[in-house]
């Protein structure tokens, strides 16, 4: 089924509730449907057709048409389709049914575009405050147009309420600030006896307003490089997710070198974030020579990047059009010897952990997520795969040079700790891999496309991507001023992480940071420090050179 | 002279020898270049210096800590290092037994009375710790006191010294140094390590001068039950003498704490009940010891 057959099935099944459908380009769906349908027509999405949720996003588009436009969107993995659904709400009346209740997925992305545009989901379920801070005021959303980026609103007394505890348990805080996590995420164990019999998640505590940013004061061409901030880890490929949508949305077709280009530096960003994760992954079950070890295989891999790119991480190599810059020849073999050696240390680690009782025993048969709930909740990346899900970006919707090498998806059926741990080790073989493919097969030439003209307000697009933790997605709609008038950003974890507290219920205690690590979250890659001086309220921000000197 | 040798073993050779495995054990096989050889010290005097934060105002909370560390420095002096224990009377063994107990309870205590959803969730996993190593040492001190006919802990070591390879006390050694080998993964104090899993009951209620006092008596325990395994059921070279006698004890402990280490450093944290097979055989062990010292093996 290609973009154009699924929009004409939905309009021949829902007739005139579908207002609009298009398909710009193959694997792209944009419809526009009616905002009381949303719910009709995101269940045949789900049920009949097994499309996979993806995000939400709210648009303040007040200024050109006096609606908000709510747009849910959907892929479809088998015929490699993405799905914006589309529905416009009126501004004097903001509400729309809530979808949650038959795709439970869209549990946060709905409360967050109701915190954000202040669209209210009727009906749903949990109709709790998700992003926005505690003390923001109630009637006041960020993301809408009139509300000017750096707003800094008097402190409100709204706090979001928190669940009950059931009865007979205890609480169990994991955060604010929990030390296997090391960032910022809250979680409330209910706990009896030493098993988690349900749990709360409070996040979003260093929400640093990238989207308002793109939409208020960035340009096209510096939004790259806010975006590869996203993540620390894993930054490349944000900017490669929102450059490809530009370029959609622009009909610029980059260079072939710039597409392998892209495809060998997210390869390599992908072997240096496994093995960060492992390394995190053996220090969180108190293995630290995993650590130790991972780490000291990672680093000639960071000198590598920064010898290709001047930059450990976080490359900044990705403009709209291509990339900045080039792999010169001569570093080819610099490139080979160093993943060559990478992959000699990593077989040896590959016979040795399953050889590892004690490893074993924490890992075996712990954090279970069943395949059934992985799919229900869409799981993406790792995740998803060791739990069966056959799902990957560079297969399902394949990007820059990925329909010109093999990409293994690596699926175990395990559903636990240790099927995500296999996973990854997996992957990084294959990510080694497709860069010995990539390599030898990059045609020479350009790599940065010219770009001509102005991109038109009006258009959109939207590009995936998979990162080391799964999916990556991004919405555009282009806007005045040189920049969009929205900009979407879904980071994987925002799904991973929806499927933490049903996946640890009924587990014990103590497998839950491992269980939540194995998910390799990664809450805001932001950490700051304040200094509160409790009798006059006078706040401190240390930096990084007061940091140091402390530590 | 006796008395002096162990109080330096006690206070100076606990932390050093945590120092030397810290840097040498651990930072082989981690690949990199450990903390100071005196780093322990420097924790330790630190940690003296910092603001004492109580979770509790229990009697017990309070004054646990220096409850256990009294009792590990009585154990210490009551432990043959070399030459025969500063208090070496008929029947010291019984006091000895009853100095591990006493640490072993005002642990449990720290861990029961702390405030805090960590600590209470895991004072089970807690207790459960606290009867794998203690009973081992003290069914295998049983039967080493059977063979030997005598309740006085130097009796032991020169009785075996004399009868060496008796079938008893060779598995006791076994089981003693496998109950130590359990023990060692579960050092509390190993701070890099222990922060991350939801556990530490006491330690996580302890903080300044009375986790310094908590983390020298753990360190003190390390070198007392090394040096029973070494002094009474390895106890070549007990009849050398001074000082090499001492000497080749102080060997055989540093040697007995860097297998340990080894152990800790090439696996991960296990939690209790995965490793309650291990507890089992190890007490299954020390059982057939005492079996086959009754039966006069």
């Amino acid at each position: 089924m290609t973009a154009q057959e699924l929009g004409a099935s939905l309009q021949k099944k829902f007739g005139g509730r579908v207002l609009e459908s298009r398909a710009p380009l193959a694997g792209k769906l944009y419809v526009t449907v009616d905002p009381q349908s949303v719910v009709e027509i995101a269940a045949h999405l789900k049920n009949e057709l097994g499309c996979r949720f993806v995000i939400t996003a709210g648009t303040d588009r007040r200024r050109q048409r006096g609606k908000f436009l709510i747009t849910h969107f959907f892929a479809h993995d088998p015929d490699k389709i993405y799905l914006a659904l589309h529905a416009e709400v009126d501004e004097n009346d903001p509400r729309i049914p809530s979808i949650t209740n038959v795709v439970p997925a869209a549990n946060w992305a709905e409360r967050e575009a109701r915190d954000m545009v202040g669209v209210v989901p009727e009906g749903h379920p949990d109709p709790r405050r998700l992003v926005l801070a505690d003390d923001w005021p109630e009637d006041l959303y960020p993301l809408r147009w009139d509300v000017e980026h750096g707003t800094k609103p008097p402190s409100a007394d709204c706090a979001v309420p928190r669940r009950p505890a059931p009865e007979g348990t205890i609480v169990v805080p994991v955060g604010p600030f929990f030390p296997s996590l090391e960032e910022p995420a809250y979680f409330r164990l209910f706990v009896e006896d030493d098993r988690v019999v349900d749990a709360d998640y409070r996040g979003f505590y260093n929400h640093r307003g990238i989207e308002k940013m793109g939409c208020s004061v960035l340009t096209y061409n510096q939004i790259p490089f806010i975006a590869e901030r996203i993540c620390g880890i894993c930054g490349l490929v944000h900017s490669t997710c929102y450059c490809q949508a530009a370029e959609q949305a622009a009909g610029i077709k980059i260079p072939e070198r710039a597409e392998y280009i892209r495809t060998i530096m997210l390869e390599l960003e992908r072997i240096q974030s496994h093995l960060l994760w492992l390394g995190i992954a053996g220090h969180i079950i108190g293995f630290d020579t995993v650590l130790m070890q991972t780490w000291r295989m990672r680093e000639p891999l960071m000198w590598l990047c920064e010898r290709m790119t001047g930059n450990r991480k976080t490359y900044g190599t990705n403009v709209v059009g291509g990339v900045r810059r080039d792999i010169n020849p001569d570093s080819y073999e610099d490139v080979i010897r160093v993943i060559s050696e990478i992959e000699r240390e990593w077989k040896a680690l590959y016979d040795a952990i399953p050889g590892d009782r004690a490893l074993m025993g924490r890992l075996r048969g712990t954090g279970i997520l069943p395949k059934e709930l992985a799919v229900e909740r869409c799981a993406v990346g790792p995740t998803a795969r060791g739990s069966g899900v056959e799902i990957d970006v560079r297969v399902d919707h394949p990007y820059a040079a990925y329909d010109r090498v093999k990409v293994n998806k690596c699926v175990y059926d395990g559903c636990d700790n240790l099927a995500r741990v296999l996973v990854r080790l997996d992957e990084t073989l294959d990510s080694i891999s497709i860069i010995h493919q990539a390599l030898p097969d990059m045609p020479d030439g350009p790599i940065l496309a010219e770009i001509e003209e102005d991109l038109p307000a009006g258009r959109e697009a939207c590009s995936g991507v998979e990162a080391p933790r799964g999916e990556v997605f991004h919405w555009l709609l282009t806007g005045e001023e040189n920049r969009p008038e929205r900009w979407r950003a879904r980071a994987p974890t925002y799904a991973n992480l929806q499927v933490v507290p049903p996946m640890i219920t009924g587990s014990d205690v103590a497998h839950v940071p491992i269980s939540i690590g194995s998910f390799d979250p990664c809450f805001s890659c932001t950490d700051r420090m304040e200094v509160i001086d409790a009798a006059s309220g006078q706040i401190r921000l240390c930096s990084v050179d007061d940091l140091t000197a402390d530590s | 002279m006796s008395f002096a040798i162990n109080l330096l073993m006690a206070l100076l050779v606990a932390p050093l020898m945590a120092g030397v495995v810290r840097k040498f054990v651990r930072g082989l096989v981690h690949s990199r270049q450990g903390p100071p050889l005196a780093q322990p010290f420097h924790d330790l005097t630190k940690l003296l210096g910092k603001e004492d934060l109580r979770t509790s105002i229990s009697f017990l909370m309070n004054y646990a800590p220096t409850i256990v560390l009294a009792a590990m420095l009585a154990a210490a002096l009551l432990t043959p290092m070399g030459l025969p224990a500063p208090i070496n009377a008929h029947g010291d063994l019984v006091l000895f037994v009853y100095m591990l107990a006493l640490a072993a309870i005002a642990t449990i205590m720290i861990s029961v009375s702390a405030v805090g959803p960590y600590s209470m969730a895991n004072s089970a996993a807690e207790i459960i710790g606290h009867f794998t190593v203690e009973p081992v040492m003290v069914i295998c001190l049983l039967a080493a006191a059977l063979k030997a006919a005598s309740p006085t802990m130097w009796d032991l070591a020169t009785w075996n010294a004399d009868n060496a390879g008796s079938l008893s006390m060779v598995v006791a050694a076994i089981a003693l140094f496998l109950a130590l080998i359990a023990q060692v993964g579960k050092l509390p104090f190993d701070a890099p390590e222990a922060d991350t899993d939801i556990m530490d009951g006491p330690i996580a209620a302890l903080s300044g001068p009375r986790l310094a006092q908590f983390q020298l008596a753990s360190l003190m325990k390390q070198i007392i039950y090394a040096s029973i395994l070494a002094a009474v059921f390895i106890p070549w070279g007990l009849g050398y003498i001074f000082p090499l006698n001492v000497l080749v004890h102080i060997l055989k402990v540093c040697v007995l704490v860097v297998l340990m280490g080894l152990v800790d450093v090439v696996n991960p944290r296990l939690r209790s009940e995965q490793v309650m097979w291990f507890f089992v055989f190890v007490i299954v062990l020390a059982l057939a010891a005492l079996g086959l010292a009754i039966a006069g093996l």
